[in-house]
């Protein structure tokens, strides 16, 4: 745990971030906004953080904030290095952080997309995955998939009672269900 | 099966004409879901599909049955739509998989469709999830019994169709960019 400590330390030295070790190879940081960028810079350049593994962003709607998490590995230390920062929900706007790793482009778009999230300088089509997109972002969680669907796409109605009608379909084709099967019957 | 000589039914040109089809489905090798994995399977030395007459076609022109294997994205059926639009008639769909009759386990997604028979005609349903590679030799024989019989004729019943289905096309695909076809 000694590898896991210098970096954790290092780094609140630098920013005075809250952090913790959560376990062998895996240390966290809770860093400012504005903060990120400059933590991402200065443990890839100066500690060999030199792989951004992934981006991804959690919807707390309950607290009114985005989540985002940078996952950045040492891959000889073998250390992973998660960088959390909190957004506000209603007016969301990240640090732009392609500069530092080209994939970050990928990610980034993703959530600029899915959750609305703007990066001022992104360059990239606004259309990424989803096509002819106009409601609210889908991976929001106050975005109703099951209305919209129910509202967009033709229901096959017979779905509502979620009927068992395995026995009902047995007789019609003169088959048995056999005994090692009836366990799993819903009555 | 019908019996070879049922005069009432269907005259000699039609019978012979359809026994034929019935005997070279050339399938597309279009897999838009996850039910694509159960087709090499079918085709390959176990089950044996071209002992039935059912191959693989390269492309639309060339293909009779259009399978729609598993989950239909809206983007995917944008693609899908050309995709049938381009196969020259007689023409028939397989849904395949509970994906394409009710949506299955993607029925509350916001970007699957539900109801595949809504957007394109389908002929023959295969239920199962995913249905399995005897599953799908009886759903083709079920089609091939629909062709002798002459059934199978939903290319035209698109065409004439085709304000209907359009609607329906246009409610998802909202920026419609594709080609008019004048059959």
């Amino acid at each position: 745990m000694i590898a896991e400590n210098n970096i954790l330390n290092a780094v609140q030295e630098a920013f005075k971030v809250e952090g913790k070790v959560i376990r062998e190879r895996r240390v966290e940081v809770f860093a400012k906004k504005d903060e990120v960028s400059s933590i991402l810079l200065f443990a890839k350049v100066q500690h060999g953080y030199i792989h951004l593994a992934h981006v991804t962003c959690i919807d707390w709607i309950e607290d009114g904030d985005f989540e985002l998490v940078y996952t950045i590995y040492n891959p000889e230390l073998k250390i992973t290095l998660f960088v959390k920062t909190r957004i506000d929900r209603e007016a969301p706007v990240m640090e732009n952080i392609d500069g530092i790793w080209d994939q970050a482009n990928t990610y980034e778009r993703e959530m600029r997309e899915m959750y609305g999230i703007e990066f001022p300088g992104l360059i990239g089509d606004h259309e990424f995955i989803l096509e002819d997109w106009d409601e609210m972002p889908p991976m929001r969680r106050d975005f109703d998939t099951n209305e919209y669907a129910g509202e967009t796409f033709f229901q096959q109605p017979g779905r509502e009672d979620a009927k068992d009608v395995r026995g009902e379909v047995c007789e019609r084709s003169g088959e048995v269900i056999p005994d090692f099967a009836k366990k799993y019957s819903r009555d | 099966m019908i019996e070879a000589n049922d005069k009432e039914t269907q005259g000699v040109v039609d019978y012979i004409k359809n026994f034929i089809r019935k005997h070279s489905i050339f399938m597309l090798a279009y897999g838009t879901g996850c039910g694509a994995i159960e087709l090499p399977a079918t085709l390959t030395s176990r089950y044996d599909a071209e002992r039935l007459g059912i191959r693989g076609a390269a492309t639309p022109r060339q293909a009779d049955v259009l399978l729609i294997t598993g989950y239909l994205s809206t983007k995917t059926l944008k693609r899908v739509i050309r995709v049938y639009e381009q196969m020259q008639d007689p023409k028939y769909v397989i849904g395949f998989g509970s994906c394409t009759i009710n949506g299955g386990m993607y029925f509350d997604s916001y970007n699957t469709i539900n109801s595949l028979a809504q957007y394109i005609p389908v002929d023959i349903y295969i239920n199962g999830c995913m249905p399995r590679p005897e599953a799908i030799l009886a759903g083709f024989e079920e089609l091939q019994k629909k062709i002798q019989k002459g059934e199978a004729d939903n290319g035209t019943k698109y065409q004439e169709n085709i304000e209907w289905y359009r609607a329906n096309q246009k409610k998802i695909i909202k920026n419609w960019r594709m080609p008019d076809y004048n059959w």
